[in-house]
C-alpha cells in the first residue's frame, strides 16, 4: 500500500503546475515573485528550478501588462498560470480580466481559445488589512466568462489545479492564505491531507458532500468550508445532525447537489467569509428559492462578513469574521 | 530513532514553528521522506524522516521548537 502522503494546499499546487509543465511544453508560470522565492505563498516552489526562466518567468509589479500578455499568449497556443499576488489588488487590471480573459472567447465567435488560469491568493484571518484580506469569490463570479474555483484542501488543490491548466476557458484559482500551509498566515491543519503521486483531475461545478446530516445544510466554499466542520461537530454536540456542503467551485455552480441536500434538511445557512451583501451568499439563497421555496422550513440564515472594508486590528478582524460559534448561533436562532 | 529539528537549516537560535506535519501519528515512513514542514521568521524548512518505520508524533503542529528539539520518534 502506498505511504500517506500528505501535502499542503500550497505543495499540492507546485505539484500539480510540475506536472502539467512536464507533460505540456506550452504550459508556463508568470507573476510576482513566482520564480526565485518560488511563490510568497509556496505555491510555485521548484519550478525555476525545474524549468528554468523560460517557463518561469518573474514579472515587475505590472499586472496590467503581464496578465494581458497571457491573455494574448494564451490565444495564441499557450498555457499561461499567472499570479495576481492578491486578488485585493484586481483592480489595477480589471480591464486585461473582465474585458479580455473573460470575454475575448465570446468576441471572436468561438474563434479563440483562452486556456488560461489565473490564480491569486484570498482571505484574511491574519490582521493584513482591507487591502490584503478580502476573498472577493463574488466579484469574479458575477461576471460572466470565467469559472472561479477554491479548493479547501491539498487534494482538490491539486487536482482541481490540473483541470484549470487543461481547460480551454479562463480559470480563476483563488487559493485562501489560511490554508496554504504557511505558519505566518495562521494555517487551517484540515487543508493538509492525503494527496496521490499521480496526476488526477477534479472537475469543476461538483460540490462535494463532506459530512452527511439530516437537520441542516452549511454551505461554504474555502476557509467556510473548515469553519462549518466544526460548527458541524459542536451542533453534533446538542444533538443536531448537520450537512456540510464544499462548494468548491461557484462557476459553474452545483445548484443541483446544494437543492438536494437542503430539500433533505429543510434548513439552509450559508457562510462565506466573501461581503454579506449583492454576492455568493445571497445567490445560494436564492438557489432554492427559485427552485422550490417550500422545501424550506424555516427562513434560511446568513454568516457571511459585514459589509465593512476589513479592519488590521486583530480583536476587530477577529469580531467580523464567520467562525463555528456564530454558525452554532445562527442554527440556535433558527427554529 | 528520535526525529529531531536539524540544526544547519538556518544561521541564528531564533525558534521555529511547526507549520504543517505531513504524514499522521503512527503512519508508515521510509527513509528520506519528508515528514514536516518547519518555519522561521517567514521562512520554510524541511524535515526529513531519519529512518524508516512507524512514526509517533511527540510535538503537535504549531508547537514552537528550537534547533535539536526532539518532535518524534520512528521505530
Amino acid at each position: 500500500m502506498e505511504n500517506e502522503r500528505k501535502l499542503t494546499i500550497a505543495r499540492a499546487m507546485a505539484e500539480a503546475t510540475a506536472q502539467e509543465m512536464r507533460r505540456d511544453e506550452s504550459v508556463f508560470v508568470m507573476g510576482e515573485d513566482i520564480g526565485q522565492l518560488g511563490g510568497v505563498y509556496g505555491n510555485t516552489r521548484g519550478l525555476l528550478k525545474e524549468f528554468g526562466p523560460e517557463r518561469v518567468r518573474d514579472t515587475p509589479i505590472s499586472e496590467t501588462a503581464f496578465i494581458g500578455a497571457a491573455v494574448g499568449a494564451a490565444q495564441d497556443g499557450m498555457r499561461p498560470v499567472v499570479e495576481l499576488m492578491f486578488v485585493d489588488f484586481y483592480g489595477v487590471c480589471m480591464d486585461a480580466i473582465y474585458n479580455l480573459m473573460a470575454k475575448n472567447i465570446y468576441f471572436s465567435g468561438g474563434n479563440f481559445k483562452v486556456p488560461m488560469v489565473l490564480m491569486t491568493s484570498v482571505g484574511g484571518g491574519y490582521s493584513d488589512a482591507g487591502q490584503h484580506s478580502q476573498t472577493l469569490y463574488g466579484t469574479f463570479a458575477h461576471l460572466p466568462g470565467m469559472k472561479v474555483v477554491c479548493p479547501s484542501n491539498a487534494y482538490d488543490a491539486k487536482g482541481m489545479m490540473i483541470e484549470a491548466i487543461r481547460d480551454d476557458n479562463p480559470v480563476v484559482y483563488m487559493y485562501h492564505k489560511g490554508l496554504q500551509g504557511m505558519g505566518w498566515l495562521g494555517t487551517e491543519q484540515g487543508a493538509t491531507v492525503h494527496t496521490p503521486n499521480e496526476d488526477y483531475t477534479v472537475p469543476f461545478g461538483k460540490a462535494k458532500v463532506l459530512r452527511e446530516g439530516s437537520d441542516v445544510t452549511l454551505v461554504g466554499i474555502g476557509m467556510s468550508v473548515h469553519d462549518n466542520l466544526k460548527a458541524a461537530a459542536k451542533l453534533e454536540q446538542q444533538g443536531v445532525s448537520a450537512e456540510v456542503i464544499d462548494l468548491r467551485s461557484l462557476v459553474p455552480l452545483d445548484r443541483d447537489t446544494i437543492f438536494n441536500s437542503v430539500a433533505k434538511t429543510g434548513r439552509l445557512i450559508v457562510v462565506d467569509e466573501d461581503y454579506k451583501s449583492f454576492g455568493v451568499s445571497g445567490e445560494i439563497i436564492t438557489t432554492i428559492a427559485e427552485r422550490d421555496i417550500s422545501v424550506l422550513k424555516t427562513s434560511p440564515k446568513r454568516v457571511a462578513y459585514p459589509d465593512i472594508p476589513i479592519p488590521f486590528s486583530r480583536p476587530m478582524e477577529r469580531f467580523a469574521l464567520p467562525n463555528p460559534d456564530k454558525i452554532v448561533a445562527a442554527f440556535n436562532e433558527m427554529k | 530513532m528520535e526525529v529531531t529539528i536539524p540544526t544547519n537549516l538556518w544561521e541564528e537560535d531564533s525558534d521555529a514553528v511547526i507549520t504543517s506535519w505531513l504524514v499522521s501519528d503512527g503512519a508508515s515512513v521510509n527513509e528520506g521522506d519528508l515528514i514536516a514542514e518547519i518555519m522561521v521568521e517567514k521562512v520554510q524548512h524541511e524535515v526529513h524522516a531519519p529512518s524508516s518505520g512507524t512514526i509517533t508524533i511527540t510535538q503537535p503542529a504549531e508547537a514552537v521548537v528550537s534547533k535539536g528539539s526532539v518532535i518524534g520518534s520512528i521505530a
